[in-house]
């Protein structure tokens, strides 16, 4: 479903912060990308997520190479693909319900079709009560809980998650992976960037190890 | 509320929402805020853009309501000027030359003018002066010709002159034509200074595109992230243009329109005196502005509407491609 081949990325004329990366994920994979501060985890996330264009190399999602697409084809791309940011990237302007629903509006469709899927969903991650909040008077918590529920609304075949668990006690992060389980096993492939070892250790997946640009498979 | 009262205000919210867009009803919940996209000072810039073409345009519309109405006068009449000579009784001539003149076809009225009527035609060069009667003063037959059988003018002209030495038959063509070059220049004058108000319109859109596109550049990185294509984020820009065009639009042709509404007035008031007035109603005619110049305003403001609109969408189009 995903990959890469001798991928490299360099920002600007800088030296390379990604080198030589291959790897390939296959439908229904979880795997947890790990490796110390500055490795490059969160610009491997954002080549994932076609933020960022590789330097060198060549990337595959869903057998489709993205520089050969257009922006409409693009776009067709990420709508497969759910992503939870580290800062979580929430429009201060709009409910939370109306931010988890963002990813339904922009294809087009009718609110009434999605209305009570994204209800259920914030009720389901502890939202319930906040549904009509603005996000600057959401704790860091609740706005990655809002974070997590915009990525997946959407069923996803793809969930990338940077740090989704940073900002929520040890209950909730169990909770929220509880919530990423149930989504792979209903076919997402997921990527969790995080430095949690506990975490990985309880759930025990493999993981793709980066260390000074380079990245190693694990488990 | 009654039963009634609750019935009367669904009817009313169903007709509302019949009639507005559903995009722009939704307004409260706009991905792309309101305001980060519309100032005061760009409704204002545009109100008064639209208020400058409204001017224009009724202007233009004014002036060539008249010029038609002068054409058409024009082009009912012709005049024979009998030129004065010695030891010709200038009376019997008028009389025969009118005789002759009412003989032929297509000639519907013939009124010579009297010896003061054609002294008060040269008023305005020579003032009032009672021995203007007392000059050789050429003499004037004014004759109305029918529209739906229009007479032979050149073979009138060789009859009338070979008939009368000193008669001349003017059939108005040079001034109709002098009238034509007039309310052309003018014409595209107001072109010119549309064309100028649409450029300059369309310059304030793009730099205001620009700068609700640099505030609201994390939206937009966030709506691409969660699969929005350029359509859906431009639609989501050009909406409150929109909304912003409209709303200067009738800003601009409100004031246009009162302006017209109270130029008679302004006339009027002016008119009491004043050589300056009298040359402007005679270039504005009553300078009333009909139903049609009405409808010239509003088609400005749809004009502009569309204008803020279309820039919008393509201002965001190209700068979105830089993002990319």
């Amino acid at each position: 479903m995903i990959r890469f081949e001798n991928v490299g990325l360099r920002y600007g004329m800088g030296p390379e912060v990604l080198r030589d990366i291959n790897f390939h994920l296959l439908p229904g994979s979880f795997h947890f990308l790990t490796g110390p501060s500055g490795a490059g985890k969160t610009t491997l996330l954002r080549l994932l997520f076609m933020a960022l264009r590789p330097s060198r190399g060549l990337t595959y999602l869903f057998g489709q190479n993205p520089t050969d697409q257009t922006t409409g084809e693009r776009a067709e791309l990420r709508r497969r693909i759910g992503v939870v940011f580290q800062d979580f990237r929430l429009l201060d302007h709009l409910t939370t319900w109306q931010n988890v629903a963002l990813p339904l509006r922009v294809t087009g469709r009718d609110e009434a079709d999605y209305k009570d899927d994204v209800t259920e969903l914030l009720k389901w991650v502890g939202l319930g009560d906040r549904m009509h909040a603005f996000p600057a008077i959401l704790s860091g918590g609740e706005k990655q809980r809002a974070a997590i529920a915009r990525a997946v609304i959407g069923k996803p075949e793809l969930l990338l998650a940077d740090e989704p668990t940073g900002n929520v006690d040890p209950q909730m992060a169990n909770r929220l992976l509880r919530l990423f389980v149930e989504l792979n096993k209903l076919g997402t492939s997921i990527v969790i960037a995080t430095h949690d070892q506990l975490l990985m250790e309880q759930f025990k997946k493999p993981q793709l190890v980066l260390h000074d640009g380079h990245l190693t498979i694990r488990g | 509320m009654s039963v009634i009262e609750t019935v009367r205000a669904s009817w009313v919210m169903g007709a509302l929402r019949s009639v507005t867009p559903r995009s722009l009803v939704r307004a409260h919940n706009a991905i792309v805020p309101h305001d980060s996209v519309s100032g005061r000072s760009l409704t204002v810039v545009i109100a008064i853009m639209c208020f400058l073409a409204c001017l224009t345009a009724g202007a233009v519309h004014l002036v060539s309501q008249s010029a038609n109405a002068w054409t058409q006068d024009l082009a009912s009449e012709i005049t024979v000027q009998i030129n004065p000579a010695r030891d010709v009784d200038m009376e019997k001539q008028v009389t025969l030359i009118a005789l002759f003149l009412a003989k032929q076809p297509g000639v519907t009225r013939v009124s010579p003018l009297s010896v003061d009527q054609s002294a008060r035609l040269l008023e305005p060069w020579l003032g009032q002066n009672s021995e203007i009667a007392s000059l050789p003063v050429p003499r004037l037959i004014a004759i109305e010709i029918d529209r739906a059988a229009l007479p032979d003018l050149e073979g009138l002209r060789v009859a009338l002159e070979e008939t009368f030495s000193m008669a001349k038959l003017d059939d108005h063509r040079r001034w109709q034509a002098e009238i034509r070059t007039v309310t052309r220049s003018l014409a595209l004058g107001g072109i010119t200074v549309l064309v100028l108000v649409a450029a300059a319109t369309i310059a304030t859109i793009i730099s205001a595109t620009r700068s609700a596109m640099a505030s609201n550049r994390e939206i937009i990185e966030v709506l691409h992230l969660v699969g929005a294509k350029d359509q859906f984020i431009a639609s989501e820009f050009e909406r409150h243009f929109l909304v912003v065009g409209i709303r200067a639009g009738l800003m601009g042709a409100g004031a246009a329109a009162l302006v017209f509404t109270l130029l008679p007035l302004v006339l009027h008031l002016l008119g009491q005196g004043g050589l300056a007035a009298a040359e402007f109603k005679r270039l504005l005619g009553d300078a009333i502005l009909d139903p049609l110049g009405y409808f010239v305003l509003f088609l400005v403001v749809v004009v502009v509407a569309a204008l803020s609109m279309l820039t919008s969408r393509y201002g965001v189009y190209a700068i979105l491609k830089t993002y990319s």
